[in-house]
């Protein structure tokens, strides 16, 4: 028989109306470099069809599995089973409303990401081809550009916890950050007006939580400072 | 459909935009901070020599009447009274949400650290003799 290990899982149905529990399973090892996600799908295909999670990709691509591993959050697919301390607790980002087991609701989070206005705004008159960077300016954007809106950091953020519904939350202001550096952007100081506030950037404390729950290793805190220095050097 | 769903029902997004503010607390937060982190060693400093006998209690007061002292002591209170403020009003506005209550206490905390400042600044200036 082969390796067992060990799951803990936050289970909660409103339909039921019933209070969360943590549900215990026992999965065995299916092969080497097995991540948590192949422990979820295992539960889901042979154990108990019931639990309820999102995933789609696979692959740290899509982030849609982001997940409380261990009190640390982080996406399901690319974490190994190796090296978590069993039982593995698994519950959903911390701070979202629940929907269903690990699934939370997304909407607010988006709603914040809209609000920086992520696309590019120009005033001047579109180019006969494309709007050109040169390989430096394109080198602005890395850093930023990868962010797959998992949700991991922000819902990592005891400042949005706290704050969530005025503080846009790391995930939406490195998105800000990633155009208010775009070369390509014409529209730096309408995005900048739009983020001096207090609760909305300045409630960063650069807690850095953020930085550490990233899947992709980006650091929001860093973009946040960015803003900062912008605002200040505009004043200044 | 289910009836019996418990999703909350969706407000239509009405988001009031930026308050243009922010900027200049981050900025006193840290311009006094610098401040303090200049300053603040000079009171420890004499405090050590007054204890280590290096300085006796007219010397202790010659060093304080000087006008170069009283206008650095000035400068630390200053300092003191906005860091205190702007750190005191970061925590506020963090944990009380109730926006009246916020007002309240925050301007509540203005008077007193104001009032203190200038109870101080009375003392290093020896206004009323």
């Amino acid at each position: 028989m082969s390796e067992m290990i060990q799951l803990s899982v936050f289970r909660y149905d409103p339909e039921q109306g019933d209070k969360p529990t943590m549900q215990n399973y026992k999965v065995p090892i299916t092969g080497s470099g097995m991540k948590l996600l192949d422990a979820l799908n295992y539960i889901k295909w042979q154990l108990d069809g019931t639990l309820t999670y999102r995933r789609s990709c696979g692959e740290g691509v899509c982030g849609s599995d982001g997940v409380n591993i261990n009190g640390v959050n982080g996406l399901a697919c690319i974490t190994p089973i190796a090296g978590l301390k069993q039982p593995i607790h698994v519950r959903p980002l911390p701070s979202m409303h629940v929907i269903r087991d690990l699934v939370v609701d997304m909407d607010h989070f988006f709603d914040q990401y809209r609000q920086i206005q992520p696309w590019l705004k120009t005033f001047t008159p579109t180019p006969e081809h494309e709007r050109l960077q040169t390989p430096e300016q394109r080198a602005e954007l890395d850093g930023s550009y990868e962010c797959i809106l998992c949700g991991c950091c922000t819902t990592s953020c005891p400042s949005w916890w706290w704050n969530g519904d005025r503080f846009l939350g790391p995930a939406a202001l490195l998105q800000a950050n990633r155009w208010i550096v775009d070369s390509r952007d014409e529209a730096m100081g309408e995005r900048l007006d739009q983020l001096e506030d207090s609760f909305r950037l300045y409630r960063c404390h650069q807690i850095m939580n953020c930085m550490e729950a990233c899947p992709k290793e980006l650091n929001p805190t860093a973009a946040i400072n960015n803003i900062k220095r912008k605002l200040l050097a505009r004043k200044s | 459909m289910n009836e019996k769903t418990t999703l909350p029902v969706k407000l239509p997004i009405k988001e009031p935009g930026a308050a243009h503010s922010g900027l200049s607390d981050w900025y006193w937060q840290r311009l006094s901070a610098v401040v303090l982190a200049v300053l603040l060693p000079l009171p420890f400093f004499l405090l050590v020599s007054v204890y280590g006998g290096s300085v006796d209690q007219q010397g202790l007061l010659d060093l304080l009447d000087h006008f170069i002292s009283r206008l650095l002591h000035t400068l630390l209170i200053a300092a003191l009274m906005i860091h205190v403020y702007m750190g005191l009003k970061v925590i506020i506005e963090d944990y009380v949400h109730v926006a009246g209550l916020r007002v309240c206490l925050t301007g509540a905390m203005l008077v007193v650290m104001t009032g203190f400042g200038i109870w101080w600044l009375a003392i290093i200036w020896a206004w009323g003799g």
